[in-house]
């Protein structure tokens, strides 16, 4: 399958004429409609598992955080970045991205997002995607892993041993970058480069370039709760570093499930482009 | 003061829009959350597959035309956590279906919930999916009418 072209330039001569009327009453409008925060379904309605949620953060024998245990980390759905904002009241959009931004959202209701097509979230957004997830800390070969089940059954890897990013040609752009962490008192703080471009930051249209450099600080205050913020640096596409914040609540006793997305995905066999024409072409064979 | 600040963040809350429960592609641009339907019918075939799990159902209207409806539903995984398994469904059952309809017009739905042959009900969305855009109360439009 291959991607129209024609579509890309359409979106960009949109995106374009959405420059010049940024602000109408109509997207004023809609973006006070915009929805935020969702509860994961299935959360503790027990008095043992709630008790249980309120326990001290757990530890490893080393004294280290303990972000495992019998359960899962229940991902919420953030659906929309603006309204998790930490410290600023907007994204700091450059021109283009808001209008790319716009045009994600509003112009063709979110349609071509490529987690519809099965692709990765990526980045912070992984962490938005309401599917569980579950943090493997391999202490002693310095490494974290993080299983994701949702956003095509993924994975990120941390690496906690000191080593510096790639540089250079040693950089292949990723869904996902690479990943460098080390702990801060109790604060596990990942810093992240190296990302493509195939990804939206969120579900809410938010595009970036491949100079995202995300800084993600996860903290376990207590037993069911984790606090993950992501701070976005992306001088390619904001004029300055802005962060997002939620907390993911532990749901005991559940297991990770399998979710292989791309089995049965007929949304991309009826997506239609802007001008009505299939949105993938599947190749010809020739004469 | 006071109670105009309530009255603001009344009028917020009101434009506030139903998160579906699954997340893989946009709700809005294949359904529409203004055209909400139930229907009676009998279930022809179901896929329980990644990333959406569909059914069938053959729908006859008051006029005895029957259409073969498609119905989307959440993925197997995040459906088994809604209390549904593969067997909740089998060919032959009659359901009734509460759901939302294709923009394209085509015989497609996104569903909210179904009752099952069994007389359960289970939900492939939150229960308060599309309330609030469809002014607080959901009048669903019968298809077998």
């Amino acid at each position: 399958m291959q991607t129209s072209s024609t579509i890309k330039l359409i979106a960009a001569a949109l995106a374009a004429q959405f420059l010049t009327l940024a602000v109408t009453t109509t997207v004023y409008a809609q973006s006070a409609r915009s929805n935020t925060v969702s509860k994961a379904i299935g959360l503790p309605e027990n008095a043992k598992d709630k008790a249980l949620m309120e326990q001290p953060t757990p530890r490893l024998p080393d004294g280290t955080v303990d972000l495992g245990g019998d359960g899962v980390w229940s991902l919420p759905y953030i659906t929309d970045f603006s309204k998790v904002l930490v410290d600023t009241k907007q994204i700091p959009y450059m021109p283009w991205s808001h209008a790319l931004m716009m045009y994600n959202r509003y112009t063709t209701d979110k349609k071509y997002d490529p987690e519809g097509f099965c692709l990765p979230p990526g980045g912070p957004r992984m962490f938005a995607t309401p599917y569980p997830a579950r943090f493997i800390q391999e202490q002693d070969h310095k490494k974290i892993d993080v299983l994701f089940e949702g956003g095509t059954h993924i994975w990120r890897q941390i690496f906690m041993d000191g080593r510096p990013h790639p540089t250079g040609p040693n950089v292949t752009p990723t869904f996902f970058g690479h990943s460098v962490g080390h702990w801060e008192g109790d604060t596990l703080v990942i810093d992240t480069v190296g990302f493509n471009e195939e990804t939206w930051l969120a579900y809410s249209g938010q595009p970036h370039t491949n100079q995202l450099h995300t800084i993600e600080r996860i903290t376990r205050p207590n037993f069911g709760t984790l606090h993950y913020e992501a701070t976005i640096i992306d001088p390619g596409a904001y004029t300055k570093p802005w962060t997002v914040a939620w907390n993911i609540p532990w749901h005991p006793h559940q297991e990770l499930q399998e979710y292989i997305c791309q089995q049965n995905n007929k949304y991309l066999a009826d997506l239609k482009d802007d001008l009505g024409e299939p949105f993938f072409k599947v190749d010809q064979p020739a004469p | 003061m006071k109670s105009k600040l309530f009255v603001l963040l009344g009028m917020f809350s009101a434009f506030a829009v139903s998160a579906p429960a699954f997340a893989h592609h946009s709700f809005a641009a294949e359904f529409d959350i203004h055209k909400p339907f139930v229907l009676k019918g009998v279930v022809t075939k179901i896929d329980w597959m990644n990333p959406h799990t569909y059914f069938y159902v053959d729908v006859q209207n008051k006029a005895g035309q029957v259409a073969n409806y498609a119905l989307e539903m959440g993925s197997p995984n995040g459906l088994a956590r809604m209390g549904w398994n593969r067997n909740s469904l089998h060919v032959g059952d009659v359901v009734t279906v509460q759901g939302f309809l294709a923009k394209d017009g085509t015989a497609k739905g996104n569903v909210k919930s179904v009752v099952l042959a069994s007389g359960q009900q289970l939900f492939s969305q939150r229960k308060g999916f599309g309330n609030q855009e469809n002014g607080g109360k959901i009048h669903y439009k019968n298809l077998n009418d």
